[in-house]
């Protein structure tokens, strides 16, 4: 009985050692591997920072405003002055009503083959 | 043992053989504690001592982290990057793993030769822990380096601040030291607020801290910047300085100083007139400060804007008598003292007013402390505590004071923002956030006719030259030209120009001090009085910034009579 209790816990023991190594070396791994990310991760993010001041120093007003003046012939584009800007409110109000009684007049005159057009164009001596 | 020992048949036994194992037994049980607790001892005599070894984490003084710590990133109103942290390897020595100091240097040179010999000579020799041999480099070089292989030779990342803006807003933003600390401008106020204490705890680090917001708008700031580079060139000034302010929220839009610094080389700020002339400079106003003068007045109500006064002859004071510059020798309403720049006129109005009343008033608007403002550099204003009579008439029309162009700007914002003053700032706020701040120093009435006043000098006055670039944005301001004291006298020829304005005046938003000093007249037809160059600056500056900021050109003069007070209709 005790001898079968003896060779169960020795088994068990070994089985336990073996694990706990196996844990143990795993975890190790693990640990590199980690290691080695967060130095990666830490490299990307150098490189990120650079690329980002990179990103911002191409944003400046700084720097975009000597392009623009460069190519300012080329693109034939020049400052804004004040009487280009306009607003809804300038608009013209639109025509009180259409004149539908000289549409109809024309409408009618052209289903019977007789096109206003042609007495200008004649007139002009075009065709 | 007890079995041998039974074997040789002992003559005497006292003891029974039993008793005589047992004794034995306790005798190995006790050797065998000892024997585990000397272990134990053992064991936990080296924890002890492993915990008592204090490894050495710092970097010549200071802790990893506070080298290692970045700072936020700093964007505009617009989300606009103005300064952000790059990752940049440094290289330092551990000079006590070094084994071959000569070999060392010489390999080291041939990638920095710009190290001298002897130094890196003494720096690598020695038994210290760890010495920088040069910070801040690029991974270029650090690639070179690595190659080297020389043992007791590495690289830490450190953080380095930059600013991709360069030069524009060197003065707002100020700079960093080579430990990533600031030392000037807004990076120096960030870190007495509370980034210094984050970077001493280790938390500063990586990309977790959140953004700085300031107010300033990069798009506008660029232009000022340049208009003030321009204005160097263009009337061979030797300085030129502007500041623009929201004047309901106090926030400050654009603030530019030229000669100004490169923020990425800290040493370029050490040049010699490179100061921030908008806080850390005072000056004497000059006629910008009779529209604060003749507001204190109306206020008061000791002058109607329906007034007159006599202009014919000079104001005598003792010896002196005081005149106008350019004279109309009769008797002016207050519309016209305001347009002509007339100074019997200001002082007439300031006598009506009282002078301890007029000095009151400045104190109102704070013109004799400094003002509330988020950058360190920054002069306290000299004005006379109490005025005399002859005192109090040179500083009704701004000579005998020198006050800071952000006090000007500040004064001014609160002229025509209804009248309440608010204090500058660098960082976003919004219109209830600074309703709460305001103190009321004109009533609402007076700042009306301050706005009227402002507009009829651009429109008839000496603001016209600016009127002509800006039209259709309803600006409106003061000139002032101020004579430089050269040997004890007032020179004519050395001036400091300011033109204080606001736009646009029917529904005013922003308040602008623009000033050029010792300018030269641009082309012999021009002069060298302040329209000619801090008005015209300003009207191109107005003229580039107005759509920018959503304020839309309306040719309507419907707007410039609506804002003439009643009186005078």
């Amino acid at each position: 009985m005790i001898r079968s209790i003896n060779i169960f816990l020795i088994i068990l023991s070994i089985v336990m050692l073996a694990s706990v190594y196996a844990l143990k070396f795993s975890i190790e791994g693990t640990a590199a591997e980690r290691t080695a990310l967060t130095a990666r991760i830490a490299e990307q993010e150098g490189q990120l920072s650079l690329l980002k001041a990179d990103w911002a120093v191409l944003n400046q007003p700084g720097h975009i405003d000597p392009i623009v003046r460069r190519h300012e012939a080329e693109l034939e584009i020049a400052q804004v002055k004040q009487e280009q800007f306009g607003s809804f409110a300038g608009l013209p109000m639109r025509p009180a009503k259409p004149d539908s009684a000289a549409m109809n007049a024309l409408f009618e005159a052209i289903a019977q083959g007789i096109d206003p057009i042609d007495a200008i164009l004649e007139l002009e001596g075009i065709e | 043992m007890a079995a041998l020992a039974e074997g040789h048949a002992p003559t005497i036994a006292l003891d029974g053989a039993r008793k005589q194992r047992g004794s034995l037994t306790q005798a190995r049980i006790r050797w065998m504690i000892l024997g585990v607790l000397i272990g134990f001892a053992l064991v936990g005599g080296r924890l002890i001592q492993l915990g008592m070894v204090e490894t050495d984490q710092t970097i010549e003084g200071q802790t990893r982290d506070a080298i290692q710590a970045s700072r936020p990133p700093i964007l505009d109103r617009n989300g606009l990057e103005m300064a952000v942290d790059i990752r940049v390897p440094s290289l330092y020595a551990e000079p006590r793993r070094i084994i071959d100091v000569e070999e060392a240097v010489q390999k080291l040179r041939t990638v920095l030769p710009n190290l001298s010999e002897e130094w890196l000579r003494n720096r690598l020799s020695g038994d210290r822990g760890f010495v920088w041999v040069q910070r801040e480099l690029t991974p270029a070089i650090q690639d070179q380096v690595m190659r080297l292989g020389i043992p007791g030779i590495d690289f830490i990342t450190e953080s380095k601040r930059f600013y991709p803006a360069m030069n524009e807003a060197a003065h707002i933003l100020g700079s960093t030291n080579v430990d990533n600390q600031g030392i000037a401008g807004i990076e120096r106020h960030m870190d007495s607020e509370s980034i210094a204490l984050l970077q001493e705890l280790g938390l500063a680090r990586g990309n977790a801290l959140t953004p700085v917001e300031l107010s300033v708008d990069m798009r506008v700031q660029h232009v000022l910047h340049d208009q003030l580079m321009d204005a160097m060139t263009r009337y061979q000034a030797i300085a030129a300085a502007g500041v623009m302010m929201d004047i309901y929220t106090g926030e400050i839009i654009a603030l530019a100083s030229v000669p100004d610094f490169n923020p990425n080389e800290p040493a370029t700020a050490l040049v010699k007139d490179t100061f921030n002339r908008i806080t850390s400079g005072i000056f004497e106003p000059g006629s910008i400060f009779k529209t604060i003068t003749i507001a204190g007045a109306l206020d008061s109500g000791a002058v109607r804007v329906t007034d007159q006064f006599d202009a014919r002859y000079g104001v005598r004071f003792g010896r002196y008598t005081i005149s106008d510059f350019h004279g109309k020798n009769r008797i002016l309403s207050l519309p016209e003292v305001y347009k002509y720049s007339s100074n019997i006129g200001t002082i007439r109005i300031m006598q009506a007013m009282g002078k301890d009343n007029f000095r009151a008033f400045l104190s109102r608007l704070k013109f004799d402390e400094r003002v509330a403002f988020e950058l360190p550099e920054m002069r306290v204003p000299t004005v006379p505590n109490t005025l005399s009579e002859v005192g109090a008439a040179t500083a009704s029309f701004g000579h005998g004071l020198s006050v800071s162009p952000l006090h000007m700007v500040t004064a001014y914002a609160a002229l025509v923002n209804g009248g309440n003053y608010i204090a500058p700032t660098l960082y976003k706020r919004d219109v209830a956030e600074a309703e709460t701040l305001y103190e009321r120093v004109l009533s609402p009435q007076t700042s009306d006719v301050m706005r009227y006043l402002m507009r009829l000098n651009a429109l008839e006055g000496s603001g016209s030259q600016m009127n002509r670039a800006a039209q259709g944005y309803r600006a409106g301001g003061k000139t002032g030209t101020a004579e430089k004291v050269v040997d004890g006298r007032y020179s004519s020829s050395k001036v400091t120009n300011f033109f204080a304005s606001a736009f646009p005046l029917d529904n005013p938003r922003y308040a602008i001090v623009v000033m050029v000093d010792e300018p030269k007249a641009e082309n012999p037809q021009s002069g060298t009085t302040a329209g000619w160059n801090a008005g015209t600056l300003t009207g191109r500056l107005i003229q580039r910034v107005a759509p920018m900021l959503g304020v839309a050109p309306d040719f309507n003069e419907a707007l410039d009579r609506q804002i003439v007070p009643p009186a005078l209709r």
